[in-house]
C-alpha cells in the first residue's frame, strides 16, 4: 500500500504546469519527474494525476496530442499552452506569497 | 466559460472516445510502472502484479477522471438509470410499492385540491379578507338577522366601516314570453356590490333613494341571465322585464362571475347563483323593531380588524338598547370574516379528511419503507460488492436515495393521475350546499403540493433503508453471501416498529370510521317526525301584486291542495310554509300562554308554520294528541282559532300536562275569546336539519286562518312512484293559474338524502381511507412475518428436528405477529382517545370514546393481523429439519 502524500491542496496542478514547461510529457513521464525532482518526497498518486489533467485538459492550460514513445507505444502527451503558462505565473506567485506568509507565522512563533 | 462549457458537452457526447483514451493511457502508465519495476529486478509477475496495486482501482480511476470534467447532473443520471434498472429487474416489488403510493399520494392530492378550492383559494372579490357578514344575538337566538331600523343605525353611525349594506333573499317570478319560471333573487341596499367589491358590467346598483318604498321598480340582472332571456341585448338598460307581475325598469347588468357570498336566511349555494337583485326598501315606525330578516355584510377600513368592529357595533347596539328598550335591549353584535363565514362546518370536516388521508400517506411510507427494507438485505451483496470495488458509502446512499426518490416521483406522477379523476369524482360525491365546490380543480397549487409530498415521502420511506444499507460492512456481506444472514436487531426492531405504526395509525383511521358510521346511522335511524318516501315536492310563489287578499292567497292553496287530493294515486296533498329539513327557522317570540309566566328575561317563543289541512298528513308527520286541521278551520265568524303545536313546544311550556284545549294568544292584551287560540292537536317533533341538537318548540296556523302566505311548498303523498304525478302537479297549478312558475320539484327523500350529505360524504371517505389503510397494514404485517419466517426457517427445522410440533411453530409465529397487532392497537386506542376531541364536532349522538366502536375495531385489527400472518406462519410449519441441518 503506498501512503498517500500530502500534497498542499492545488499544488499539484501548479507542479504539473511547471513540469510541463520543460518538454510535452505522458502521464507516467508527469509523475516520475515529479518524484525524482523532489527525491522520492512527493508520490502523485494516478487516482489524483489523471483527474487533474482532464481539469488542466478542461481548462485549456494545456493541450493532449497521442504520439509514439522512444519505445514506439501510443501515449498522450500534455503540452503547456500559453494559457497554461500565464496561469502557472499566476499559481506560483500565489504560492510564493502564501509559503512567505507562513513563515511569517512560523518565524513569529519561533520568537 | 463557454469553451469549457462546449468542452464538457464534447465529453458528454463522445463518451466512448473520453472512456477509451482514458484507458489506453492509464494502461500505458501500468506497462511503464510495470517495466521499471522488472528493471529494477522484479520478475515480471511479481512486477505486473505490483503495479496493478500500485495504481490501484481502475474502475474508481476512471470514475474520478470523470468526475473532474462532467456536468454536476452526469451522476445524478447514472444514478437514475441504475434505479430504473433496479426496479425493471424486480417487477413485483416495484408494482406493490408503486400501486401503494400513487393510491396514497392521489388520495391526497384530491383532498388537497378540494382544500386548496374551499380554504385556500382567496374569495373572488377584491381584498375579500375586509369583507365580514353581521348578525345579532342573544341567549334564545345565536345567530339572528337584523331589522332594517338597526341596520341603518349601524351604517350611519359606525366609523370602522368603509361601506356597509344588508340583503334578503326574495325570489321573484318572470312572466312574458313561454313559461314563467322562478329566478332566485335578493332585496339589497344600495351599495350592496360596492362592499363586496364588484361593479356592474353595464348600468348601476341601487341607491339610497331607492331604499324608500314607492321609489320605482327596479331590477339588476345576472350576465347569465341577460345572456339566456335577453339574448345578450346591449341595449338592455331601460328595459322592462315581468316580475311577480310588476313591470320592473332593468338598470344593471352584473358581469359573469359575480358570486353570491352565502346567505342564513333561506340560504341558498355560495356561488354564481342569484339571477335578479332588487332594491331592499323599507319604511313604517322606526321605534318598532321586533322583526329581524335582513342580513348584514360589510367592508372594514383598511387598519380596522373584526375585534375593534365588533367592539364599535356593540357599543352602538347598547345605545340602541338604550333607545328602544323594548325591541334591542340584550342583543350582543357577531361580527364573522365572510371567508369563515362561507366555509363554515366545512372546515372542519376538510381537516378530518386532511389528517385522514395523511394517516393512509404515512402508512404507505412505512411500508414502502418495509419493502425496501427487506430488499435491502436482499441485494446486500450487490451492495457489498460495490464497496468493496471502492465506491464510497455517500455514493451507496445517493443510489439508493435516488432509488427510492423515483419510486415516490412516479407514484406522485400516477397519483396526480388518479387525483384527476378522484376530483372528479369527489365533487361529484360532496353534498350539494357544499361551500365553493365550483372551485375545487386540480392546479397549480395542487401540482406543487403533490411534488412536494412525492420529494417528502421519497426521503421518508427511503432514508433509513439507504443508511442502513450504506452502513454494510463489506467484508461481512461477501463473506456471509447472503443466505444465512439474520437481519441486525437493529433492524428487525426498525420493521416491527414501522409495523406496528402502520397498524396503530390504522386503528385510528378505523376508529374514526366506525364512530361517523355510527353517527350516520344514528342519524339515518334517527325518527325524523315524517315519512320521507312517496313524496313529491314543488314551490309555488303567488305574486304579491295579484293575490293582495289574505284570503286570496289562502284559498288558492286550499284550492289547489283539494284539487291535488282528487288526483288518481295521490293518498294526501297539501301546502305548507316549509318543508322538513331545509333549515327553516321563521320565529315568533313573545306571545302568551293562558296561564302560564315566561322565566324572567325571557320569553315564549316557537317557530311558526302555515299549513293546509292534509299537509302534515301527506308528509306523514304522526298526531300524538287531539286533530290535524280540516276544512272547517276557516276564517268564518265567530272566529274560532286553532292551532297544532309539536311535542318539543308542548313539553317545554306544559311539560306532562295535556295541552288540547289549552290557549295562546298571539294580541298583547287579549280581551275576548275570539284573542285567543286554541291547540287542537300535538304532532311528532322535526329538526330544522338532522344533525340538530334537538327540535325547536314549533306550532302550525291553519293556512285559512293565518293571512297572508304566498310563498308555499306543496307536498304530495301517492301510492305509487310519486314522480309520475310531476306532470299533473304541474296541470293542476296551470289550470288555476296558468302565470304561475312550479319551481323545485324535488322527492322528498332526495331532500332528506341532501340534508345528511355532509356526514355521509365524510364517512365514504374516512371509511375509503381506513379501508385502504387497514389493507396497507395488513400487507406491511404479512411482509415483515413472511420475512422474518424466511429468515428462521432454519430455526423452525431445527425446532421441529428436536420434537416441536407445527403447532407449536405456527404458535410461536402467531404469537410474534400478535405481539405486533396488540402493540399496535393499544397505541392506536391511546391516539384515538387523544383525538377524540376533533371528531367531536363531527358526530352526532356517539360519544368520541364509544366503547362498542373502540372494541370492534380492536378486534378486526387483531382479526386481520392475524389473518395476514397466518400465511407465512403455516409456510413456517412446512420448515423440513433435514434441509436445515444439510444446510448448516
Amino acid at each position: 500500500m503506498n501512503k498517500k502524500s500530502d500534497l498542499l491542496p492545488g499544488t499539484l496542478d501548479m507542479l504539473i504546469l511547471k513540469t510541463l514547461t520543460r518538454a510535452p510529457l505522458h502521464g507516467y513521464g508527469i509523475a516520475q519527474h515529479i518524484k525524482r525532482m523532489s527525491d522520492d518526497v512527493l508520490t502523485v498518486e494516478e487516482g489524483s494525476l489523471y483527474p487533474a489533467l482532464q481539469r488542466l485538459l478542461l481548462q485549456g492550460w494545456v493541450k493532449a496530442e497521442w504520439r509514439m514513445t522512444e519505445t514506439n507505444r501510443r501515449a498522450r502527451y500534455y503540452t503547456l499552452t500559453a494559457a497554461g503558462r500565464k496561469q502557472l505565473g499566476i499559481e506560483l506567485s500565489q504560492f510564493e506569497d502564501m509559503i512567505a506568509a507562513i513563515g511569517r507565522v512560523l518565524r513569529d512563533v519561533e520568537a | 466559460m463557454l469553451i469549457r462549457f462546449l468542452k464538457k458537452l464534447s465529453i458528454l457526447f463522445g463518451r466512448g472516445r473520453f472512456r477509451a483514451e482514458l484507458d489506453e493511457e492509464m494502461a500505458f502508465h501500468r506497462a511503464q510502472a510495470e517495466q521499471e519495476l522488472i528493471a529494477r529486478g522484479m520478475t515480471s509477475e511479481d512486477a505486473r502484479y505490483a503495479a496493478m496495486r500500485q495504481f490501484g482501482n481502475t474502475t474508481r480511476q476512471h470514475e474520478r477522471a470523470h468526475e473532474a470534467v462532467d456536468f454536476a447532473f452526469e451522476g445524478a443520471f447514472g444514478d437514475l438509470r441504475y434505479a430504473i434498472r433496479q426496479l425493471f429487474s424486480s417487477p413485483a416489488f416495484t408494482v406493490v410499492i408503486l400501486l401503494t403510493l400513487a393510491l396514497s399520494i392521489g388520495a391526497n392530492s384530491a383532498i388537497f385540491s378540494v382544500i386548496n378550492g374551499v380554504l385556500l383559494k382567496t374569495l373572488p372579490y377584491p381584498h375579500s379578507e375586509r369583507l365580514v357578514r353581521v348578525f345579532l344575538s342573544n341567549s334564545d337566538y345565536p345567530k339572528f338577522p337584523l331589522n332594517p331600523f338597526d341596520f341603518r343605525d349601524f351604517r350611519s353611525r359606525n366609523q370602522s366601516f368603509e361601506s356597509f349594506a344588508a340583503f334578503t333573499r326574495g325570489d321573484v317570478q318572470l312572466s312574458g314570453s313561454g313559461e314563467p319560471v322562478r329566478l332566485i333573487g335578493f332585496g339589497t341596499t344600495a351599495g350592496y356590490f360596492h362592499v363586496l367589491g364588484l361593479q356592474p358590467e353595464f348600468g348601476r346598483e341601487f341607491t339610497q333613494a331607492e331604499e324608500i318604498p314607492g321609489n320605482g321598480l327596479y331590477v339588476v340582472i345576472s350576465d347569465r341571465l341577460w345572456r339566456t332571456r335577453f339574448d345578450s341585448d346591449p341595449a338592455i338598460l331601460g328595459r322592462k322585464v315581468t316580475l311577480n307581475t310588476q313591470p320592473f325598469t332593468i338598470v344593471g347588468v352584473m358581469p359573469a362571475r359575480t358570486e353570491h357570498p352565502g346567505n342564513e336566511y333561506h340560504s341558498i349555494a355560495y356561488g354564481e347563483s342569484v339571477d335578479v337583485w332588487w332594491p331592499f326598501s323599507f319604511a313604517g315606525d322606526p321605534s318598532k323593531r321586533g322583526s329581524h330578516y335582513i342580513e348584514g355584510i360589510g367592508r372594514l377600513k383598511e387598519n380596522v380588524g373584526v375585534g375593534p368592529a365588533r367592539s364599535e357595533l356593540n357599543a352602538i347596539m347598547t345605545q340602541l338598547g338604550r333607545e328602544h328598550p323594548n325591541n334591542d335591549a340584550g342583543w350582543t353584535v357577531l361580527v364573522v370574516p365572510l371567508s369563515a363565514e362561507i366555509v363554515g362546518g366545512s372546515r372542519q370536516v376538510l381537516l378530518v379528511l386532511l389528517g385522514a388521508v395523511g394517516m393512509v400517506l404515512l402508512i404507505a411510507c412505512a411500508n414502502a419503507a418495509n419493502l425496501l427494507l427487506a430488499r435491502a438485505s436482499a441485494r446486500r451483496r450487490e451492495i457489498a460488492v460495490r464497496l468493496a470495488m471502492g465506491a464510497p458509502r455517500i455514493r451507496i446512499l445517493r443510489q439508493l436515495l435516488t432509488e427510492s426518490l423515483l419510486i415516490s416521483f412516479a407514484g406522485g406522477a400516477l397519483g396526480l393521475g388518479l387525483a384527476f379523476a378522484g376530483v372528479k369524482a369527489l365533487v361529484q360525491l360532496l353534498p350539494a350546499d357544499f361551500p365553493r365546490a365550483h372551485d375545487i380543480h386540480v392546479s397549480g397549487p395542487v401540482f406543487l403540493f403533490t411534488l412536494a409530498v412525492s420529494v417528502v415521502t421519497g426521503i421518508l420511506f427511503g432514508l433509513a433503508p439507504a443508511l442502513q444499507a450504506a452502513r454494510i460492512d463489506p467484508r461481512q456481506g461477501l463473506q456471509k453471501g447472503g443466505r444465512t444472514t439474520t437481519a441486525s436487531a437493529h433492524q428487525n426492531r426498525l420493521r416491527n416498529s414501522l409495523v406496528v405504526s402502520e397498524v396503530s395509525l390504522a386503528c385510528v383511521l378505523l376508529i374514526g370510521a366506525g364512530l361517523m358510521m355510527r353517527s350516520l346511522l344514528n342519524q339515518l335511524h334517527l325518527d325524523p317526525g315524517f315519512r320521507q318516501d312517496h313524496v313529491l315536492t314543488a314551490a309555488i310563489s303567488l305574486p304579491r301584486a295579484v293575490y293582495t287578499k289574505n284570503d286570496q292567497s289562502a284559498q288558492f292553496f286550499e284550492k289547489l291542495a283539494h284539487n291535488l287530493t282528487m288526483l288518481p294515486g295521490v293518498e294526501a296533498a297539501g301546502a305548507g310554509s316549509d318543508l322538513p329539513w331545509t333549515g327553516y327557522d321563521e320565529n315568533l317570540g313573545g306571545f302568551l300562554i293562558e296561564g302560564k309566566k315566561p322565566a324572567p328575561g325571557a320569553e315564549f317563543h316557537a317557530r311558526y308554520h302555515m299549513a293546509t289541512p292534509g299537509f302534515l298528513k301527506a308528509l306523514g308527520t304522526p298526531l300524538i294528541a287531539g286533530r290535524y286541521f280540516t276544512e272547517a278551520d276557516t276564517d268564518a265568524k265567530p272566529p274560532h282559532n286553532v292551532l297544532i303545536i309539536n311535542r318539543a313546544m308542548a313539553l317545554r311550556y306544559w311539560g306532562e300536562e295535556n295541552v288540547v284545549g289549552r290557549r295562546v294568544s298571539f294580541d298583547d292584551a287579549p280581551k275576548t275569546d275570539s284573542d285567543w287560540t286554541t291547540i287542537v292537536g300535538v304532532v311528532a317533533d322535526v329538526k330544522d336539519y338532522p344533525n340538530s341538537p334537538a327540535a325547536e318548540p314549533a306550532m302550525w296556523w291553519p293556512e285559512l286562518q293565518s293571512g297572508w302566505s304566498p310563498d308555499m311548498s306543496v307536498v304530495l303523498r301517492s301510492a305509487g312512484n310519486p314522480q309520475l304525478l310531476a306532470d299533473a302537479l304541474r296541470n293542476e297549478v296551470h289550470r288555476l293559474d296558468p302565470t304561475l312558475a312550479v319551481a323545485d320539484v324535488q322527492m322528498m327523500d332526495r331532500i332528506a338524502a341532501s340534508s345528511v350529505a355532509t356526514p355521509r360524504f365524510a364517512f365514504v371517505l374516512v371509511g375509503l381511507f381506513a379501508g385502504l389503510a387497514i389493507l396497507l397494514a395488513a400487507i406491511g404485517t404479512y411482509g415483515v412475518i413472511s420475512y422474518s419466517v424466511s429468515q428462521r426457517t432454519s430455526e423452525f427445522g431445527l425446532r421441529m428436528a428436536l420434537g416441536a410440533q407445527p403447532r407449536d411453530v405456527l404458535r410461536l409465529v402467531l404469537a410474534q405477529a400478535g405481539r405486533l397487532a396488540l402493540a399496535g392497537t393499544a397505541i392506536g386506542i391511546l391516539a384515538s382517545l387523544l383525538l377524540s376531541r376533533t371528531l367531536k364536532s363531527l358526530i352526532f349522538n356517539v360519544a368520541p370514546t364509544d366503547p362498542a366502536t373502540f372494541s370492534s375495531v380492536a378486534l378486526i385489527v387483531t382479526a386481520v393481523a392475524f389473518v395476514a400472518c397466518y400465511i407465512p406462519a403455516r409456510r413456517a410449519t412446512f420448515s423440513d429439519p433435514m434441509d436445515s441441518l444439510r444446510a448448516e
